[in-house]
């Protein structure tokens, strides 16, 4: 069974830019994880292991260009390097919806970027979905949706 | 390249959905480059939001016609400018936004997508915070449940979307019946689509995370519900679906009850070997969808959750002892092919990860299937070679360039080490303890040498302790480069604890335990247990004080000084000053503490005085210093020390006045001897698995520890992982709610069994079964089984069934499980060697096979007979069977081939003697009587005067099909005497005695006396009442 903790997006800068939280927890934990994991990351030199313990989880993380993509997980029951791949897979995915994703990209198209998520990760981190074409389709779809739902807008 | 350029296309196409006005706010914010610019620019895009929901909001009454003012575009664009407006402030401004609430909620009644959509993404965010979750939880439930059943698929998805990701942050959702209701609908019904399907199957887990009792409260929803989830996994060909439901199906397997899932073993197997052995392959055979690979492997997510599952249902043959769950598969269970194909999945999966590979995510994906399936293996039952090849492999690996493939290869050693024991620790040491040596001084990564760490702590028996405390020891004091300070720490508990546990020499406990409080470290390092431990072992080792003493003394007198040595010393010296006079004055000794006094902090000072006042008691000629040093100290700042100065001296004082040293005598008693059981340091072992293997502490007794300390022999692990207490409460909670059940709970059966609910006409079954020895089991137009029972032994049953496809169609996804009344607390039988049907696909008009075997221990009750349990699908619809099988007491009753063994036939004149016998010693315990007990298929039996006639041949017919002996004789029509022995494995064989009175209203009396007292009777009886009435 999956137990992502929680997903963020950090850029150098120590900016989150996309965050996602698959479990409860009060404000004041959220800003300590944020706040302490921030540093920590940005601060590990590239050649070392993507793993961390941290309080009482773990952490993986993946520097993508100038993003940190940080996973937490519950220590025992996902597979690390799992997360990875999962991570992987989304930046892929990102990659060809947006063509060559940036962090501007993420920016401005937040709320794509959730929904890519969403489609993917559902549940405290169960795949939903794991082909990259599917993904894809489901978010076409809908931004085919939004083109109609604008054409019946003019013609209304 | 083609398709990302179609993508791009695709992109600037619909830019016209691109919400011009957010886009600009970003742009806006982003050229802001001051912090101040920035807040004041969110600011005031606040205000003006807020002034245009207000202006909407107050037309709202008014004029109907033109309720909607704001538009939807414009209530999208806004809600969605809040949204980024939350994102960029890293939701310090939750509490500015949350005016527009309402006006989010508007947009999901819309009937426009990309409105609707706004509203979910904006929600989905801030329902993460529980006070927003709180607030409009509840009013959220009715939209959500509108959108679930809507026709339009989309809407559908993003109500699902919303519930698979945060559902679970507040129970409104999971407690209300239409919503749950609606989401199973989805995963239930045949026609709704694969893309739908897969999303309600993870809304449903959230919603079951967040209300188990949505399964747990109703024993006949529970039961078809679950055969509906578990029957999602049947077509193994479907990965999108699977991967979507292996989590629920595994959430319910290990809080619900994994009797539910066992069935799932041959498909769960099958998808694992499709993926890894054939789907690796390079041969034509490799069909597997290049969609669901991943660089160039067949998918991770898909491989990993199944063995997740997989693990849930099984257990390890080890871990079976400890287990109250046998409901569990064991692989003893399993039958040789599935087992066979497993084993070769782990293998195909270890040959795989030695591979090289260029490709590095290639490698990674290729890596986590080897790292869940070696950490799968040990539930295999490997055999010895097995482990040492995943050993060799994993070690192998520990050589990787890549770094986060060394820290999950320690990682799995650890596991392997801990679940396999002896055999996989040997491997180890056998060969690579230098290679671990290396990488303990060769890594700079704190999370790297942390595992090095605990897996040199596993690794570490009583031959090799000395060698693996010499180097941890070496790597504190002259790596050049530590990354953590807190690795210190822990390497210093786990050093003290491997000393206590290993060490055969005293002197190098001692020696050993004074060098790491020696090691004067910074301030993190703030562990008292270690000398705390310390201080009580030599305490309750006479035979240690002495050496302990010398060294202590040795200590003090050099130049570095640790306060943990001080701590020591003051409390060790005071105590046994006695034993090393020869060595040291007492005035030395004195002057020793005096000048480190004021060298350490209050606490350590505190204990100096005390201290002195045990050399002073000890040795008078101190005396005037001690008192003397406490004059001082009445001086002191520190409140304790001042205090504690003044007590001694008053002490000091009133045994001048009045001449004795009684007070003293009371005050300062020698020190008793410790009791604390267990060692306080295995506390702080963190997350390391504990080995329960190495539990025979070489310690012997006496030398290092005296007997209240010989506890660590056993090692009371305080984590040892308890199995969650929901797995049965869940289901046991269920009972009082149900009439009847309450019943089957006191009689202590599995929760699986008494839940069952069995297919109508199992009737008809369960009593030829328990006549005949082979026949028909069950038919209906789908299905027909036949059965046969072989006796391997009198007591243990062989039972063969087939399954014939009745109809013009494929019969798929067929699989069975047995389900046992008891599995544990020494059940009255135990099915074994289950083989299931080989292949889940039955052609029409064809056939399956499969068995098992039963056997019968004690005395069983015929209505705990095992139940089959069947599904399958069949031209669309899911099917599932429950039937009974007929086993009872009188299925041992065997006397093999008559001419074998010439039948020892029983005269009356025997019978009788027998009879009166048992009667005489036995009396009522042993007997079983039940009057007009009625017979089926008998036509109006009073009409003839011969009916009792035919009753008796009936009868006697029935009994001698069970196997019982008739007692051949002319004297006595009516009744009919039987006699029969039953056997068990453990209790032993019993006589039974049996007369059957004819009635003339076609009813029969029985009476049935055993050679033992108890139930075995009545079970009997209740055998033969199953038989007659059908």
């Amino acid at each position: 069974m999956s137990h992502i903790k929680y997903l963020l997006l950090v850029s150098r800068q120590g900016k989150v830019r996309l965050m996602k939280w698959y479990q409860p927890l009060t404000e004041k934990a959220k800003t300590k994880i944020i706040n302490d994991l921030t540093p920590l990351i940005l601060g590990r030199k590239p050649k070392m292991c993507n793993i961390l313990d941290y309080s009482d989880h773990k952490v993986i993380y993946r520097r993508y260009a100038s993003l940190y993509f940080i996973i937490g997980i519950t220590p025992n029951v996902d597979n690390e390097l799992l997360c990875l791949d999962l991570v992987h897979r989304y930046v892929e995915t990102m990659d060809v919806y947006f063509g060559n994703v940036c962090e501007l990209d993420i920016i401005f198209n937040f709320a794509k970027a959730y929904d890519i998520l969403n489609e993917m990760v559902m549940c405290d981190g169960s795949l939903a979905e794991s082909s990259k074409k599917e993904v894809l389709y489901a978010v076409q779809t809908m931004d085919g949706m939004d083109d109609n739902d604008k054409l019946e807008k003019v013609l209304s | 390249m083609d398709t990302r350029k179609a993508f791009k296309a695709a992109v600037v196409s619909s830019n016209g959905t691109v919400i011009k006005g957010l886009q600009i706010f970003i742009a806006d914010l982003r050229a802001s480059p001051h912090s101040a610019d920035h807040e004041k620019r969110i600011k005031s895009e606040i205000v003006k939001i807020k002034q245009q929901f207000e202006a909407s909001n107050s037309t709202h009454g008014g004029d109907k016609l033109h309720q909607d003012r704001l538009g939807g575009y414009q209530r999208k664009k806004y809600v969605a400018k809040l949204a980024y407006i939350y994102l960029t402030s890293n939701t310090t401004k939750l509490a500015d936004i949350l005016f527009g609430l309402d006006q989010t909620l508007i947009l999901l009644k819309s009937n426009v997508y990309s409105e609707k959509f706004i509203g979910y993404m904006l929600l989905e965010l801030l329902m993460e915070h529980k006070s927003v979750a709180a607030e409009i939880g509840e009013r959220l439930v009715p939209y959500v449940t509108k959108d679930v059943s809507s026709s339009n698929d989309n809407f559908t998805a993003l109500a699902l979307n919303f519930l698979g990701v945060v559902g679970g942050m507040c129970t409104k959702f999971a407690f209300n019946e239409d919503l749950v209701d609606e989401v199973f609908q989805i995963v239930r019904s045949p026609t709704s689509s694969q893309y739908l399907k897969k999303k309600s199957v993870l809304a449903f887990l959230v919603l079951l995370k967040a209300n188990l009792s949505i399964l747990t409260d109703n024993i006949k929803r529970k039961q078809i519900w679950i055969q509906r989830i578990v029957s999602l996994l049947d077509d193994t060909d479907n990965y999108r679906l699977t991967l979507a439901s292996l989590p629920l199906v595994e959430y319910i397997a290990r809080n619900i009850g994994p009797s539910y899932c066992v069935r799932l073993l041959p498909q769960l197997t099958d998808i694992l070997y499709d993926c890894i052995v054939l789907g690796t392959s390079t041969g034509k055979s490799n069909h597997f969808p290049t969609e669901y690979k991943f660089a160039n492997m067949p998918n991770p997510w898909l491989i990993t959750k199944t063995v997740s599952l997989l693990n849930a249902i099984m257990v390890s043959p080890k871990e079976e002892y400890e287990s109250q769950n046998s409901q569990l598969l064991q692989s003893a269970n399993i039958d040789p092919e599935n087992l066979g194909k497993l084993r070769m999945c782990v293998a195909k999966a270890v040959e795989l990860g030695t591979r090289r590979i260029n490709d590095p995510m290639e490698k990674i994906v290729q890596n986590t299937v080897l790292f869940s399936l070696i950490n799968f293996a040990p539930k295999l039952d490997p055999s010895e070679v097995a482990i040492t090849n995943s050993v060799d492999a994993l070690c192998e690996l520990l050589r990787s360039n890549e770094i986060n493939i060394r820290y999950l290869t320690l990682d799995s050693l650890i596991k392997l080490c801990s679940s396999c024991g002896k055999i996989a620790l040997d491997a180890v040491r056998y060969k690579n303890m230098n290679l671990i040596f290396h990488l303990l001084n060769s890594e700079r990564d704190s999370s790297i040498a942390r595992k090095v760490i605990d897996l040199l702590y596993i690794l570490s028996d009583k031959d090799n302790v000395k060698t693996v405390v010499d180097q941890l020891l070496s790597y504190i004091v002259n790596a050049k480069y530590i990354p953590d300070p807190q690795i210190r720490s822990n390497i210093s508990v786990k050093i003290a604890i491997l000393t206590e546990k290993y060490a055969t020499d005293s002197t190098w406990y001692v020696q050993i335990s004074l060098k790491i409080l020696s090691m004067n470290f910074s301030t993190s390092f703030n562990d008292d247990e270690v000398w705390h431990r310390l201080c009580q072992i030599v305490v309750n080792n006479p035979s240690l004080r002495k050496i302990t003493c010398v060294q202590l003394v040795e200590y003090l007198q050099g130049k570095q000084l640790s306060e943990f040595i001080v701590k020591t010393a003051a409390f060790l010296l005071g105590e046994y000053v006695e034993l090393i006079r020869d060595i040291i004055t007492a005035t030395d000794m004195f002057n020793l503490f005096s000048e480190k006094y004021f060298m350490v902090g209050n606490l350590t000072r505190a204990m100096i005085l005390t201290t002195m006042m045990k050399l002073h008691n000890s040795a008078p000629e101190v005396g005037s210093k001690v008192i003397k040093f406490y004059q001082l100290e009445l001086n002191s700042l520190d409140i304790e020390l001042q205090t504690r100065s003044f007590e001694y001296l008053k002490v000091i004082q009133l045994s001048k006045i009045s001449g004795n040293n009684n007070l003293i005598e009371l005050l300062f008693q020698p020190m008793p001897p410790f009791n604390t059981k267990s060692n306080p340091l295995l506390n702080r072992l963190g997350s390391l698995p504990l080995d329960t293997t190495t539990n025979s502490s070489p310690l012997k007794e006496g030398t290092v520890a005296p007997p209240p300390y010989t506890s660590t022999a056993s090692l009371p692990l305080v984590n040892v992982p308890k199995p969650p207490i929901s797995r049965h409460s869940g289901s046991m909670m269920s009972f009082p709610s149900t009439t009847g059940n309450s019943n089957t709970l006191l009689r202590g059966l599995d929760s699986s069994y008494a839940d069952q609910q069995l297919s109508p006409n199992w009737r008809e079954g369960f009593s030829r079964m328990l006549q005949h020895k082979q026949g028909i089991f069950y038919n209906s137009s789908l299905m027909k089984i036949v059965y046969r029972i072989i006796h391997v032994e009198p007591h243990h049953l062989k039972i063969v069934l087939t399954c014939i496809n009745n109809t013009e169609w494929e019969i798929n996804g067929l699989s069975t499980s047995v389900i046992s009344a008891r599995t544990h607390d020494n059940p009255e039988y135990v099915v074994q060697n289950i083989e299931f049907p080989s292949n889940p696909t039955i052609q029409p008009h064809k056939r399956q096979g499969q068995q098992m075997e039963v056997i019968i221990r004690r005395s069983m009750d015929v209505q705990e007979s095992p139940i089959l349990n069947i599904n399958f699908r069949c031209g669309g619809s899911v099917n599932n069977l429950s039937l009974k099988l007929g086993i009872g007491m009188t299925s041992t009753i065997f006397h093999g081939d008559s001419d074998a063994h010439p039948q020892q036939q029983v005269t009356l004149p025997q019978f009788i003697t027998r009879w009166k016998a048992l009667g005489n010693t036995l009396g009522k315990d042993s007997e079983c009587v039940v009057e007009s007990m009625p017979m089926r298929g008998l036509r109006a039996p009073d009409t003839d005067p011969d009916s009792t006639d035919i009753l008796v041949g009936q009868i006697s017919q029935i009994l001698k099909r069970m196997g019982f002996d008739i007692v051949e004789q002319d004297t006595v029509k009516n009744p009919v005497f039987a006699a029969g022995i039953v056997h068990t494995k453990s209790e032993g064989n019993f006589g039974s005695l049996l007369k059957v009175q004819c009635r003339v209203d076609g009813k029969i009396n029985v009476t049935c006396k055993t050679t033992v007292p108890g139930p075995l009777s009545s079970y009997i009886v209740e055998c033969i009442k199953t038989t007659v009435a059908g």
